[in-house]
C-alpha cells in the first residue's frame, strides 16, 4: 500500500489545495474584505499566502519522492510516483496562478 | 489426476445450478459480468431507440411527431439511461467478468456482492423503465436542476422515480467500485506485482477509487431533494435559506468525474488491445499508469466548468478554467503513447482495430471541443446550445463506444469460443463511422447558429432545418450500424464455428484459460514474472490444466483463491468462496422495497423493508466463517498461508476500508454543502442556532472513549486468549453512548422544514445515529459470534472489522457535533 501512497499523494495534496482555496476563496468574497496591505487587497493577500503554502507543500513532496529514505524502490513504483509528483507540483502552479493574476471577487 | 478429471471436479464446484434458475442464484463472475453485460447493451438499445425518437421528432421544424411533456421524457430518460443504465454497468460488467482471468485468479473478492450489485442495478432500472412505459418518467433533464425538479415545479411523480431510481442503482456502483478496488489489490496472481498487472487493471483500479469518490456527491445530492420534495426540508428553496445552486454543485461533482469513469476504463481497453493488433508491446507503460492516475484525479478539480455561466467570481472561473485546460497532458500522454505503440509495432487492420481507429478520430475531436468550451468567453457562447450536446457525444461516443465495440469484437471469441462467420462487422463500422460524424458534427454546426438543445421545435425562419434533417438522416445510419452488430453478434451465438484459443495471439492471461472460459477460470492458478506471461511462456496454459500451478488440487470440494501482498504478489492468505446463494437477489429486492414504500410514499413499509435488509445483511455474514481453526493450508509448490478467518487484515477489513472511503465522500459531501449554503446563499445567518447541550457533548465524548478502548481490548484480549466479551461489551457501551448523544443534539436542533439550517442540523444528525447504531449492530453481531464458536484466538479475523466502523462512527459524530455547536458557541 505505501507505494500506492507514494504515487496518490501529490495529486490528491493537489486536488485538497485546489478545493482549500476555491473554499477560501469564497469564504473571503462572503466577508467583503476591502482593506489594502502592502497595496494588495486583504483577500488577495491571503489567497497569494495560501497558493505560496501550496506549491510550497508540493515541492516538499517531491524531494520527498526523490529522497532515499521517504522514495519508492528502484523501478516501476519509483518512475510513476516521481511523475505523480510532478504532475501535483505542475498542476498546483497552474490552477493556483489565478489568485495572483485575476480580479478576486467580481 | 488427469487434466479431464481435473476439469470436472472443479466444474462441479464452481458452476452455477443449470437453466435460468441457475441466473437466480450464482454469484460467480462469470455469469454475472455476462449478465451485466447483456442487460447493459438492452439498455442501449432502449437508449438509442429514445435517441432516433429525438430526432425524428427534429427533422423537421413544427414536428408534431411528441408534445413538448413527452419529448421532455424522451431526452432525459436518453440521457439517463445511457450514463447510468449503460456506460457504467457496461463497465463493470466487463471488468468483472475479465480481470479474475486478466488478475490470474478464479473469481473476485466478494462474489455474492458481485450478484447483489447486479441485482440492485436490475431492479433499479427496471423501476426506470416502468415509469418510461407508463408516461410517468422523469422529464427534468438527466442533470435534473431544481428549482424545475422542485415540488412546485415538478409535482408529479416522474422526479422521484429519478431521484430515487438512480440512488438505487448506485449502490449496484459502489458495491462493484468496492469488489473491483478489493480484488485488483489483493486478489491476483503470485508474483504479479503492481508494475506487472495488466493495464486494464490498472485504469479499473484507478476508475473503482473513482467511482468510490465521485457517485457519492450524487447520492446525497438525491437524497437531499427527495427529502426536500417528500418532507419539505428546503435545501434548494432560495426564500427558506436553501440555494438550487447547492444541487449544480453535488451533481457536477459526481457529473465531471463521470466522463472519466466513463472513458478511462475505455481507455483501458485501448491500451489492452492495440498493443495486441500491432503485435508487440504497450509504449511508455509507467508513463501511462501516471497518466491515468494524473487524468483521474485532475478531473474532480474540474466540475465548476459546467456552471460558468451561474455569475460565478472572475477568479474561481480562472481556478477551474484552468484545471480544465490542463486534463488535456495526461490525456495526450496516452493518445501519443498509443500512437508510438504502433509505430514500433506492425498494426493488423483487424475489426476490433477499426473501432479503435474510429476512437482515436471521433476523441481527438471531442477532446478539442473540450478545450474550447474550458476557454470561459466561449463557453459562455454556446452554453446550452448544440454545441455542448455534439461536444459531449464525441467525447462518449468516441471514447466509449467506439472502444466497447472493439472489446465487444476482440474478447468475443473469449465468451463463446467461437469466431465470426458473417462479415457484417466491417460494413456496420462504416455505418456507425459517417452516421456518427453526419449527426454530430452537424449539431456544432447548428449549435453555433444558436439552436438550444433540449428545445422540442423549432421555426423554419431560423435557419437550421436543412442542418437538422442531415443530422436525423446521420442518426438513422448510425443506429443501422449498430443494429447490425446486435444482429452480428446474434449471430455469433447461433452459429458454431469454432474458434482457436488464443485466437489475437496476446500475452495476457484471460487466454490462458480454455475457451469459452470455465467457471473456475484456472485449473490451478498461475505464477506471475512479466506482464505478458504467454508471450514469455507459452506453455503456460497446458502446465496450468495439469494442476502444476496454485491450489491445482480439488479434492478439498470447496471454492478456493490466494490473497497476496498489494505490491509484491505475494502469497499472504488462503481464501474459501461462498458457494451459489439466493441471498443476493432476495436482499436486493428487499432493498428495492425500501426504495419503493419512499417511491409510493408508503411510509408504513419502510422499517418493515428496514428490518428485513437486516435481518438478510445478518444471514449474509453468518454464513462465512468456521467454527474450527484451520491451520495453515497448503496451496501447492510446498507454500503453506493462513486462511482468512485467521489473519489480521480479512478481506472484509478491506472492503470495509474502501467503503468507509465512499461513505466519508458523502459526509465530507454533505458538510460541504453546509459550508456553502452558509457562506452562498441568502437568508444565513438562520434565525436561530442549535442550542449547545452539555450532556450530548459528555456522552459523545464518553461513549467515542469506550467504543474506541473496547474494539482495541476486545482484540488485544482475544489475542491473549481471554476472550473478547468485555471488549465488545465496552465498545456497544460506548456506541450506546454515541446514540444518546446524538438523539439529544436532534431533539434540541431546529425544525427541519422552516430552514435549510435545521435541516441540515438533522440530515447531520441522522447521519451519525446511522453509523451508531451499525457499528452497534456489529458489536452485538460479533458477541453472537463469540457465542456460537465463530471466534477464537486463532480465528480473529471478523474482530478486526468492527473497530474501523467504530472508529469512523466517534469521528464523524466528533464533526457533527463541532459544526453544529460551533456558531452557536462562537455567538
Amino acid at each position: 500500500m505505501t507505494d500506492l501512497l507514494r504515487i496518490l499523494v501529490s495529486p490528491v495534496a493537489w486536488l485538497a489545495a485546489f478545493s482549500a482555496v476555491y473554499g477560501l476563496h469564497g469564504v473571503l468574497c462572503s466577508m467583503m474584505l476591502d482593506a489594502t496591505v502592502f497595496g494588495m487587497s486583504r483577500s488577495r493577500l491571503v489567497l497569494a499566502l495560501a497558493f505560496v503554502v501550496a506549491v510550497l507543500l508540493q515541492a516538499g513532496l517531491l524531494a520527498m519522492l526523490y529522497s532515499t529514505r521517504y522514495g519508492a524502490a528502484p523501478g516501476f513504483a519509483r518512475v510513476v510516483s516521481r511523475a505523480s509528483g510532478w504532475t501535483g507540483l505542475v498542476a498546483t502552479i497552474w490552477t493556483l496562478f489565478p489568485t495572483l493574476a485575476v480580479s478576486t471577487c467580481p | 489426476m488427469k487434466a479431464l478429471t481435473r476439469h470436472r471436479r472443479l466444474a462441479a464446484i464452481w458452476s452455477s445450478r443449470p437453466g435460468w434458475r441457475g441466473w437466480l442464484s450464482t454469484v460467480n463472475h462469470n455469469d454475472v459480468g455476462l449478465m451485466f453485460l447483456v442487460t447493459a447493451f438492452f439498455y442501449f438499445l432502449v437508449g438509442g431507440i429514445l435517441a432516433m425518437l429525438i430526432r425524428a421528432q427534429l427533422a423537421t421544424p413544427h414536428s408534431a411527431f411528441a408534445g413538448p411533456e413527452v419529448y421532455s421524457q424522451f431526452f432525459t430518460m436518453h440521457g439517463t439511461i445511457m450514463m447510468f443504465l449503460f456506460a457504467i454497468p457496461a463497465i463493470e460488467g466487463l471488468a468483472i467478468y475479465l480481470l479474475p482471468k486478466m488478475l490470474g485468479t478464479r473469481d473476485l473478492a466478494y462474489p455474492r456482492l458481485t450478484a447483489y450489485g447486479f441485482w440492485c442495478y436490475f431492479f433499479g432500472g427496471a423501476m426506470l423503465l416502468v415509469a418510461l412505459l407508463f408516461g410517468i418518467a422523469p422529464d427534468g433533464g438527466w442533470f435534473m436542476y431544481p428549482p424545475l425538479t422542485g415540488k412546485i415545479h415538478s409535482p408529479g411523480i416522474n422526479t422521484d422515480f429519478w431521484l430515487i431510481g438512480i440512488t438505487f442503482v448506485e449502490i449496484s456502483a459502489i458495491s462493484a467500485a468496492v469488489e473491483l478496488t478489493v480484488s485488483i489489490l489483493k486478489y491476483r496472481a503470485p508474483g504479479m506485482s503492481l508494475g506487472r498487472m495488466p493495464i486494464f487493471a490498472w485504469y479499473i483500479l484507478v476508475t473503482a477509487l473513482m467511482i468510490l469518490t465521485g457517485f457519492p456527491p450524487l447520492i446525497l445530492g438525491s437524497i437531499l431533494l427527495e427529502l426536500e420534495r417528500a418532507f419539505g426540508l428546503p435545501f434548494f428553496q432560495l426564500e427558506l435559506g436553501g440555494d438550487s445552486l447547492l444541487w449544480q454543485h453535488l451533481f457536477w461533482l459526481f457529473g465531471h468525474p463521470e466522463v472519466y469513469i466513463i472513458f478511462l476504463p475505455a481507455a483501458g481497453v485501448i491500451s489492452t488491445i492495440l498493443p495486441v493488433m500491432a503485435s508487440t508491446t504497450l509504449l511508455g507503460y509507467r508513463w501511462v499508469v501516471a497518466a491515468a492516475v494524473a487524468l483521474a484525479i485532475l478531473s474532480f478539480g474540474l466540475w465548476v466548468h459546467h456552471m460558468f455561466t451561474t455569475g460565478i467570481p472572475h477568479m474561481g472561473l480562472a481556478f477551474f478554467s484552468a484545471a480544465s485546460t490542463l486534463v488535456a497532458i495526461p490525456t495526450a500522454v496516452q493518445v501519443f503513447a498509443w500512437i508510438g505503440t504502433m509505430w514500433k509495432g506492425t498494426p493488423r487492420l483487424h475489426l476490433p482495430m477499426l473501432h479503435i481507429l474510429g476512437f482515436f478520430a471521433t476523441f481527438v475531436i471531442g477532446g478539442l471541443t473540450g478545450v474550447m468550451v474550458a476557454v470561459v468567453p466561449f463557453d459562455w457562447q454556446v452554453h446550452d446550445t448544440a454545441f455542448v450536446t455534439a461536444h459531449l457525444h464525441y467525447v462518449l461516443f468516441g471514447g466509449f463506444v467506439f472502444p466497447i465495440l472493439a472489446a465487444v469484437y476482440y474478447w468475443l471469441p473469449l465468451v463463446s469460443g467461437r469466431k465470426r462467420y458473417f462479415r457484417l462487422g466491417e460494413v456496420a463500422f462504416a455505418l456507425i463511422f459517417t452516421g456518427f460524424h453526419a449527426t454530430f458534427l452537424a449539431m456544432h454546426w447548428v449549435g453555433l447558429m444558436g439552436q438550444r438543445r433540449r428545445i422540442s421545435t423549432y421555426a423554419p425562419e431560423d435557419g437550421w432545418t436543412a442542418i437538422n434533417l442531415i443530422s436525423s438522416v446521420g442518426g438513422f445510419v448510425l443506429a443501422f450500424g449498430l443494429a447490425m452488430v446486435l444482429v452480428e453478434v446474434v449471430l455469433h451465438a447461433v452459429v458454431r464455428h469454432h474458434s482457436a484459443r488464443n485466437p489475437w495471439r496476446a500475452g495476457t492471461l484471460e487466454w490462458a484459460t480454455t475457451m469459452p472460459a470455465p467457471a473456475y477460470n484456472f485449473a490451478s492458478l498461475p505464477h506471475v514474472d512479466s506482464r505478458e506471461p504467454l508471450w514469455d511462456d507459452p506453455g503456460l496454459p497446458v502446465r496450468l490444466a495439469r494442476g502444476e500451478g496454485y491450489l491445482g488440487d480439488p479434492a478439498s470440494g470447496r471454492r478456493e483463491t490466494l490473497m497476496v501482498d498489494v505490491a509484491t504478489g505475494v502469497p499472504e492468505q488462503h481464501v474459501v468462496y461462498p458457494t451459489n446463494t439466493h441471498l443476493p437477489i432476495v436482499l436486493a429486492a428487499v432493498t428495492g422495497l425500501f426504495f419503493l414504500s419512499i417511491l409510493i410514499k408508503v411510509f408504513w413499509l419502510t422499517p418493515v423493508a428496514v428490518a428485513g435488509v437486516v435481518a438478510l445483511g445478518w444471514l449474509w455474514v453468518w454464513r462465512l466463517g468456521s467454527r474450527n481453526d484451520l491451520g495453515e493450508q497448503p496451496i501447492g509448490r510446498d507454500l503453506r498461508v493462513p486462511n482468512i478467518a485467521e489473519s489480521d487484515r480479512p478481506p472484509g477489513w478491506w472492503g470495509s476500508a474502501f467503503l468507509l472511503v465512499a461513505d466519508g465522500t458523502l459526509f465530507g459531501s454533505l458538510l460541504f454543502g453546509y459550508a456553502f449554503l452558509w457562506t452562498v446563499a441568502p437568508g444565513w445567518p438562520p434565525p436561530a442556532f442549535a442550542n449547545p447541550s452539555p450532556f450530548a457533548l459528555v456522552a459523545a465524548s464518553a461513549g467515542a472513549a469506550l467504543g474506541i478502548a473496547g474494539g482495541v481490548f476486545s482484540i488485544r484480549n482475544n489475542r491473549d486468549g481471554k476472550g473478547p466479551v468485555p471488549g465488545l461489551l465496552m465498545a456497544l457501551g460506548g456506541m450506546l453512548g454515541l446514540g444518546v448523544a446524538l438523539m439529544v443534539f436532534l431533539a434540541g436542533a431546529p425544525s427541519p422544514s422552516s430552514h435549510a439550517y435545521g435541516a441540515t442540523l438533522w440530515v447531520l444528525g441522522s447521519y451519525g445515529l446511522l453509523h451508531a447504531v451499525l457499528a452497534g449492530l456489529m458489536l452485538a453481531f460479533l458477541l453472537s459470534r463469540h457465542r456460537a464458536g465463530y471466534i477464537s484466538s486463532r480465528r480473529r479475523a471478523e474482530l478486526a472489522i468492527a473497530p474501523v466502523w467504530i472508529g469512523y462512527a466517534c469521528v464523524t459524530t466528533a464533526l457533527i457535533l463541532l459544526a453544529a455547536y460551533l456558531p452557536g458557541l462562537a455567538t
